[in-house]
């Protein structure tokens, strides 16, 4: 593959293409449909040239061609074409230039929402919010971005998609130490999922987590909670979660660290317990006594 | 008359000896060569009572003065002799020591024996504990992965459902469209036969007027 020729080639068609859409803006005939003929040519051409700046792996040439395509698109009022382009525009970009692809990606998702494909829309902020997530580390917005697309998904009764996205709503907003509306959503997800044939046996793990939410922010709820839950839930109660659960609430009445790191220890070595579970543990553990305790 | 004495003794002691190394095998025996054995000593038993005979014989035929060493040399034999009856007795019955041990287990390797049986036990159970562990932790990794398969199947099928009913959709549009494409047809066509009578008709007026027209000249 010549990908240096590719991309004198690419860099020739856009050239190109500049020349055929400033000719059509001041040709008369850009009233009739000579004028789009030429307009859609040179998006083509934008298209192309994008594609092969891909192959030469020159990612924000390509994004901004992409960008370009799609600007046209809106002037011949394809916003289906538009959408797309900005969308090739953004992943073009997500390998080079975040903040761009950000910006692309929003336009498309304003498109999609004003056609009414709330789907898409939703799947795209779901991107949007991965970047977030992964290279900017912009967890607030990341987190705004997963809440409109759960949104969506529940207006368009996706509720699985929904549920996912709310699941990492509420672990980002624990970690942020929202524990109110985390506690909310995992309560509800636990409870949507109860019933439902397939997602039963993960209910018990979200209504761990609701519970240990509960527990930083007050022990009492958290007995109040872990009740509700196995009332609503028996199958809750012979999982080794509200096992371990009981325990830490023993040990934090006693105000006993030794009987909760070991209890801690106890369900690790069967299962290990992931970034999340440790540090909401290490802060119960934390509220336990003053001074500073090490989990592993 | 000594040397006689002297003789008997030699062959008593012999025959002693042999007598209580079979009564040492006799035990260990069993069966066939049990019986022989215990025929060929109650032989040699039977020889041994004779010679002891013979012997208070001999005795009795010494001048008193010189009986007392022989009289007491009889008696440990006699002694002897009976201590070799009673073992022979005993042999006899009792089912030997080598028997039972080896139905009970030696005794005096047994404590050595039995640390080591324990040591061994416990460390299956050890092992055996460790495998269930082991086992217990891959049937939850399984459940987690089930788990997550599950809530994926869910999404998977909701996205399929929708897809489907997009495309029942989309089907009922294009036949929308595809009436409409034929009524659009209808209509040209309908325009064009209504050009083409109108142009026909002006032209039937027009050249009707030049007729007209000429006539009148």
């Amino acid at each position: 593959m010549d990908t240096s020729g590719k991309e004198k080639e690419a860099i020739q068609l856009m050239a190109d293409a500049d020349k055929k859409v400033k000719s059509s803006g001041s040709f008369l005939g850009g009233m009739f449909g000579g004028g789009h003929h030429k307009v859609e040519e040179a998006c083509e051409m934008y298209c192309r040239a994008a594609n092969m700046f891909k192959m030469a792996k020159n990612w924000s040439a390509a994004g901004s061609a992409f960008c370009k395509a799609a600007r046209l698109h809106m002037q011949l009022q394809n916003k289906h074409d538009c959408a797309t382009s900005f969308i090739d525009a953004g992943n073009a970009y997500k390998k080079s230039d975040p903040n761009e692809a950000i910006k692309c990606l929003n336009a498309a998702i304003d498109i999609y929402t004003d056609m009414g494909r709330f789907t898409i829309a939703a799947k795209h902020h779901i991107s949007t919010a991965e970047i977030y997530e992964s290279e900017l580390v912009d967890i607030e917005k990341a987190i705004a971005h997963y809440e409109q697309a759960a949104d969506y998904y529940k207006g368009e009764e996706s509720n699985s998609s929904a549920n996912k996205c709310l699941l990492k709503v509420g672990a980002y907003c624990a970690q942020l130490e929202q524990y109110q509306k985390a506690i909310e959503i995992y309560e509800q997800v636990g409870a949507s999922t109860m019933d439902n044939p397939l997602l039963k046996y993960s209910a018990k793990e979200y209504f761990f987590k609701a519970a240990l939410c509960h527990f930083i922010v007050d022990e009492l709820n958290a007995k109040i909670a872990v009740e509700k839950y196995e009332e609503m839930f028996p199958a809750f109660s012979d999982s080794r979660e509200c096992k371990l659960l009981k325990k830490l609430l023993e040990a934090h009445e006693e105000q006993n660290c030794e009987a909760f790191t070991e209890a801690v220890k106890e369900f690790d070595s069967i299962s290990r317990l992931d970034q999340w579970h440790t540090t909401l543990l290490l802060r119960i553990k934390k509220t336990i006594q003053g001074d500073e305790g090490d989990l592993k | 008359m000594s040397s006689d004495f002297e003789t008997y003794e030699q062959d008593f002691g012999t025959i002693t000896a042999e007598v209580t190394n079979k009564i040492g095998k006799i035990p260990k025996l069993s069966g066939e060569e049990k019986t022989q054995l215990v025929l060929n000593v109650d032989k040699q038993l039977e020889e041994v009572r004779e010679l002891l005979e013979q012997m208070d014989l001999e005795v009795r035929e010494i001048p008193i003065q010189s009986r007392a060493m022989y009289t007491t040399r009889l008696k440990s034999y006699k002694q002897e002799m009976e201590k070799l009856e009673k073992d022979f007795k005993r042999s006899r019955i009792a089912y030997s020591d080598e028997v039972r041990n080896e139905l009970l287990g030696d005794d005096a390797i047994s404590s050595e024996g039995q640390r080591a049986h324990l040591l061994d036990n416990t460390e299956r159970l050890e092992r055996s504990s460790r495998r269930l562990e082991a086992g217990y932790q891959i049937a939850v990794e399984t459940e987690q992965v089930g788990q997550e398969i599950l809530s994926n199947l869910h999404t998977d099928r909701e996205k399929i459902q929708k897809a489907r009913e997009r495309l029942r959709e989309t089907d009922a549009n294009l036949g929308k469209s595809s009436r409409i494409l034929t009524g659009m047809l209808r209509r040209i066509i309908q325009n064009r036969v209504l050009v083409f009578v109108l142009g026909a008709i002006i032209l039937l007026t027009i050249i009707l007027a030049i007729y007209l027209n000429l006539r009148s000249h």
